[in-house]
């Protein structure tokens, strides 16, 4: 199979990642175009003993980082050195406490760094390894993104519905 | 890491098939004793089915007609020597360096002077015949032990025989006023690579640059309480290539 039907039959996976990465199906499907573009652009460097999938993830999540930088929202996407403890990135306080309505929604709260492993991991089964190969960061740097990230995912969907009950206090 | 982490991590790899199935069978024998381990699985994984069904429509999704012409027709971008170079180093990185890529644009100045001792290390030593080493490779841990201590950092002896290359051995020198380490393999084609290692003050990462003289290439990084560079006179791909490996030795 040539790279243009390798990289046809990628799509519906690569188009979800980027839904799910950025929460938005227009800037999804940007990042996705300009992906597609530089692989092929590119392709001749690509390794083909890795994965293509992952390889097109990476691609996908550098310029989508590189589009938050050019916007000046840089401060989210920190170097990889600040985010190795804690990174909770939203204080409790600014948290958004409107009700979490959906998964989605909760999905949308989390830090940019938790919200791209628990992406890869949970929505696109990629391996840790290829997780870590794909964010350039060491393994046990996704397992503790990973179980973070786990953990307030699990307190947004529970407050779900107890949202009311605090905001009377 | 405490040890409550290390149990959820197993947990974790658990809920995402990243066992082997005794393993598998050790944590679902834990699961049916432990309540409180089971329902954290049990929660977990009911997050992932809901995060999976949350955009599982997008699979079925016509792709956009848009995208499908840039499939047809894109990638005719006119090749530049500079431009390939560039995406070399940007794609490399993605595949396992990622991290450093942020800090690509960053002045390499800081990192530039093991490049020139390590290329200076590699002109002298690479060259010799009968005593391109202090110690030989064939006393590793000898050589690991020896030079860890002189480094002031301990160390692994990378091992790149994946590569082709086989460990000579490696000597001490200086880089500057404190102690370095060179350590040299050489390919079937008796074509030799050094590893010129230092101890850093502190913990610090750069992106990985690349310094040439004339033919010979070096890559230079630093990480954690060790500065990097790897020299050989070869082509830039491989050496990025190699480099990779190394790095990713060091951080394992």
């Amino acid at each position: 199979m040539d790279f243009r039907s390798q990289l046809a039959a990628e799509l519906p996976p690569l188009r979800r990642f980027a839904r799910a990465l950025t929460g938005d199906a227009a800037l999804a499907d940007d990042l996705v175009q300009d992906c597609v573009e530089r692989a092929l652009n590119k392709g001749h460097l690509y390794d083909p003993s890795r994965p293509l999938r992952a390889w097109l993830y990476a691609v996908l999540r550098n310029l989508y980082i590189s589009g938050l930088r050019r916007n000046g929202r840089s401060t989210i996407v920190k170097n990889v050195d600040d985010l190795m403890d804690g990174e909770d990135a939203v204080p409790p306080e600014q948290e958004n406490r409107m009700a979490v309505t959906s998964v989605t929604d909760a999905l949308d709260r989390l830090s940019p760094q938790h919200r791209e492993v628990i992406v890869l991991v949970a929505i696109e089964d990629m391996s840790y390894r290829d997780v870590a190969e794909i964010l350039g960061v060491p393994l046990g740097t996704v397992m503790s993104r990973l179980s973070r990230a786990r953990e307030h995912l699990r307190q947004l969907l529970e407050d779900r519905g107890h949202t009311g009950l605090r905001r009377v206090k | 890491m405490t040890k409550e982490e290390i149990g959820d991590w197993a947990l974790h790899a658990y809920v995402d098939n990243e066992m082997s199935s005794e393993q598998r069978d050790e944590i679902e024998a834990l699961l049916r004793t432990d309540f409180e381990m089971a329902q954290k699985v049990e929660s977990w994984q009911r997050q992932r089915g809901q995060l999976k069904q949350a955009f599982e429509g997008v699979l079925d999704e016509p792709i956009p007609p848009s995208l499908r012409a840039t499939l047809r027709t894109g990638g005719t971008m006119a090749a530049r020597p500079y431009l390939a170079m560039a995406a070399a180093l940007a794609l490399l990185l993605l595949g396992g360096l990622a991290g450093w890529f942020m800090n690509l644009e960053t002045a390499p100045s800081q990192v530039a002077n093991i490049a020139r001792d390590a290329i200076a290390a590699h002109e002298v030593y690479a060259v010799e015949v009968r005593h391109p080493v202090e110690v030989s490779g064939a006393d590793k841990e000898h050589l690991q032990a020896w030079l860890s201590k002189r480094v002031g950092t301990p160390f692994t002896v990378p091992d790149l025989s994946a590569e082709g290359y086989t460990l000579l051995g490696g000597r001490l020198l200086a880089a500057g006023e404190q102690p370095a380490a060179q350590l040299m393999y050489e390919d079937a084609t008796r074509n030799r690579v050094t590893i010129f290692l230092t101890s850093q003050p502190e913990d610090e990462e750069t992106a990985l640059h690349v310094e040439q003289k004339g033919k010979l290439i070096a890559c230079y990084w630093r990480n954690g309480k060790l500065a990097f560079a790897v020299a050989g006179e070869m082509e830039l791909d491989p050496m990025m290539k190699l480099a990779k490996v190394i790095y990713e030795q060091f951080e394992s």
